[in-house]
């Protein structure tokens, strides 16, 4: 699948010629000690998380195993997006791995920038296929990176949306259990809710926490995505569920509760001021962090409630893919394998707090269990829960090529709504007026509503 | 001396000092908290100060992207005075046809958001092996400063008399004996002024930084960002990093500020 560059050859000729002229034999190539891309350099981009710091550290044993060398480019969440995007969109081969960001992953399987995993897959002396073994991961991590039968990326990172929260001050408001609905949640808040302590308290990223009601209500981003692509901000469900979310933010969130970043909302709940936390797995999972907090001892975990429509818990998902403009496609395949391993991924389980992984026989571990169990709240299972209930297919919205200007229009707009600039009505219609304007400015058909 | 308007003024300065170094006491103070302690409410001034975040700025990468950001940024500087200061001292005392349009033609890379150059310039770096290198950062920053330099100058030097340089020409001096010890030492606050504003604008951009480096010439300003974790943000390394930029354009501004007060007010007075 690679090609030799017209350089490479070159080398290889002079330094064969050399060889030959001073007759010196070479005792055995690297080739034929099984490293049959020893001295390949591979470059690749990731979010900056413990995953990697896990890659980074046991990344001597891979060079040391197959002679390859990678370097491993950490960086920020919206830098890594604007990085690899401009990458993508320049055809560079520069980073020969990357991370697939499945709210992209849309526009960049569409354009054709990722390799198709399936030849490197189903090629024996590239795979050992039992060792990989695709099918342990779960379905909904898998889906947002395959078309049909094809496999653009191994996800490693899946975070679903939970719920971290005090038991003490929910049993004091008179609820021996978390609330099951959207709306009994609100009452208790209502409840909670002191200028001490706050009943709720999210992330900023509002267009990630707000479907949790938003799909639970029974609306939707889009009318049928990803056939058809309509906005669907001004429906009735979801003016229903954009009220009861931004009066969560408005009246039941700590000060500034709409602008909160993941660690300071956590440091909200480490502090108790905030009666609950709900987020993604990766962030809510540190509520509980003894070095920050004394309050771990009373707080639990639990699945985010459910509205008149049923339970949608979200789901974020990063995969690893091939550039397809890479010139060392085997060898980054290679790499993947490897960092997208069974044994990469436990280990980074038990060693670096990962939970929030994609593959089953790592949230069926024993070990693992255990040590994500805390005060009865099996996390492990809780969020192999969420990842089979989005493998159902609801999460479809968030992976069409539009969604990611239509969602950061969703966080102005709960923001308006939630800081009173706008009301309800007024908000969500001018939502849908210029989701409208994305979807027909990118040249997708949609049915104006009105 | 101790009538209430002195009273006032005295009042309002060192409210007006506070307002404007709070931010700065804001960083300096969290840079030195553990993260615990960064985010505590209400905020308390008693804690134990740490240096562990300094220490993990030096034991990780950003030390490097320090260094970055200072040879890009004062390899800029010198380039953009050795080339803008004669080209300005040109404009402003030689005649030539289209001059006006010549001098205006400068600006043209600053007519412009940076964003809007930023695809060209990536497509051509990328061609030209440039991502990813300072020399690459020094020659986009060299593009959008060289203006700055050539119009800030041009106003200093329209500003010394020629009356001074005519008679270095009569005592036989040429051209560049003139400029380089008659003109060039009038300007010296001028000189100091610009070279201060250019340094500041490289040492702060971040969207160049950000479109044309991937690890080896990342910059400071770029740096800070990636301490924002996908799953938490480090602020007591984003403050400590914050704290380690603004060193040396604070020690600089010190040391130069009575150029750049000269600078800055240079012909206020004059008719």
């Amino acid at each position: 699948m690679e090609g030799i560059s017209r350089r490479r050859f070159l080398r290889s000729s002079a330094v064969a010629a050399a060889l030959t002229a001073t007759g010196v034999r070479p005792s055995r190539t690297l080739a034929q000690a099984g490293k049959p891309y020893a001295g390949t350099r591979l470059k690749m981009s990731q979010v900056a998380h413990a995953y990697a710091v896990g890659l980074l550290e046991r990344l001597p044993a891979f060079e040391a195993q197959t002679g390859i060398k990678v370097e491993i480019d950490q960086m920020s969440f919206p830098v890594l997006n604007q990085r690899e995007d401009l990458e993508l969109a320049s055809g560079s081969g520069a980073y020969d791995v990357m991370q697939l960001i499945f709210i992209r992953s849309g526009r960049w399987i569409g354009a054709g920038w990722a390799e198709p995993l399936n030849p490197f897959i189903d090629d024996a002396k590239l795979t050992d296929k039992a060792a990989l073994d695709v099918g342990d991961f779960v379905a909904g991590a898998m889906a947002p990176f395959k078309r049909g039968d094809t496999i653009y990326a191994l996800p490693w990172l899946s975070d679903s949306t939970v719920v971290g929260y005090r038991t003490d001050l929910f049993e004091k408001a008179g609820y021996a259990k978390f609330p099951e609905t959207f709306e009994a949640l609100q009452e208790a808040a209502a409840k909670i809710h002191t200028r001490q302590t706050a009943g709720f308290v999210t992330e900023d990223n509002l267009h990630w926490i707000f479907p949790n009601w938003l799909l639970s209500y029974g609306g939707n981003f889009f009318a049928n995505p990803p056939a058809d692509l309509t906005p669907t901000f001004d429906t009735p469900e979801a003016l229903k569920a954009a009220e009861i979310f931004t009066t969560m933010l408005a009246k039941y969130s700590p000060p500034g509760g709409i602008k909160l970043d993941p660690s300071v909302a956590q440091a909200i709940m480490h502090q108790g001021k905030a009666a609950c936390y709900l987020d993604g797995m990766g962030n809510t999972q540190h509520i509980i962090d003894t070095k920050k907090t004394t309050l771990a001892d009373q707080m639990a975990f639990t699945h985010t409630p459910r509205g008149p429509k049923g339970h949608f818990p979200q789901l974020a998902v990063h995969g690893y893919f091939i550039n397809r403009a890479s010139k060392n496609k085997n060898a980054a395949w290679e790499f993947i394998k490897w960092a997208a391993g069974k044994d990469q991924m436990l280990w980074s389980a038990l060693n670096k707090g990962h939970l929030a992984c994609t593959r089953s026989s790592v949230l069926a571990n024993a070990e693992v269990r255990q040590k994500f169990t805390w005060r009865g709240s099996d996390l492990a299972s809780l969020h192999l829960a969420v990842m089979k209930r989005a493998g159902e297919g609801y999460m479809v919205y968030r992976t069409v090529p539009q969604f990611p200007p239509v969602g950061d229009r969703v966080i102005i707009a709960m923001t308006a709504i939630a800081s009173g600039q706008t009301n309800v009505a007024d908000g969500m219609k001018s939502l849908q007026k210029d989701a409208e304007g994305i979807l027909e400015k990118a040249g997708v058909k949609i049915n104006r509503r009105g | 001396m101790n009538s209430p308007g002195h009273a006032w003024k005295v009042g309002g300065t060192a409210l007006l000092i506070f307002v404007v170094l709070f931010p700065v006491f804001f960083i300096v103070q969290m840079s030195v908290r553990t993260g615990l302690e960064a985010f505590r409410m209400p905020p308390t001034l008693s804690f134990t100060p740490t240096l562990q975040n300094y220490v993990d700025l030096v034991e990780g990468k950003f030390i490097r992207a320090l260094m970055n950001s200072t040879v890009t940024a004062t390899s800029t500087t010198l380039l953009a005075l050795l080339l803008g200061v004669p080209a300005a001292y040109a404009f402003s005392r030689a005649r030539f046809r289209a001059q006006g349009l010549v001098s205006l033609w400068t600006l043209c890379t600053r007519m412009a958001p940076a964003i809007a150059f930023g695809i060209p310039f990536f497509l051509i770096y990328k061609e030209l092996g440039l991502i990813d290198t300072r020399v690459g950062l020094i020659v986009i920053y060299l593009t959008f400063n060289l203006s700055l330099v050539i119009w800030m100058m041009r106003a200093f030097f329209d500003a010394v008399p020629r009356s001074l340089e005519e008679a270095a020409y009569i005592d036989g001096a040429g051209v560049a004996g003139a400029f380089v010890r008659i003109a060039l030492p009038l300007t010296a606050p001028g000189l100091a002024t610009t070279a201060i504003f250019t340094f500041l604008l490289s040492w702060n951009d971040f969207f160049y930084s950000l479109i044309l480096t991937r690890s080896e010439a990342v910059t400071a300003p770029v740096a800070i960002v990636n301490f924002m974790n996908y799953e938490s943000w480090e602020w007591g390394k984003v403050a400590a990093a914050a704290t380690m930029i603004m060193l040396p354009v604070v020690g600089l501004s010190v040391v130069m500020r009575k150029y750049i007060v000269h600078g800055l007010t240079a012909g206020a007075v004059k008719g």
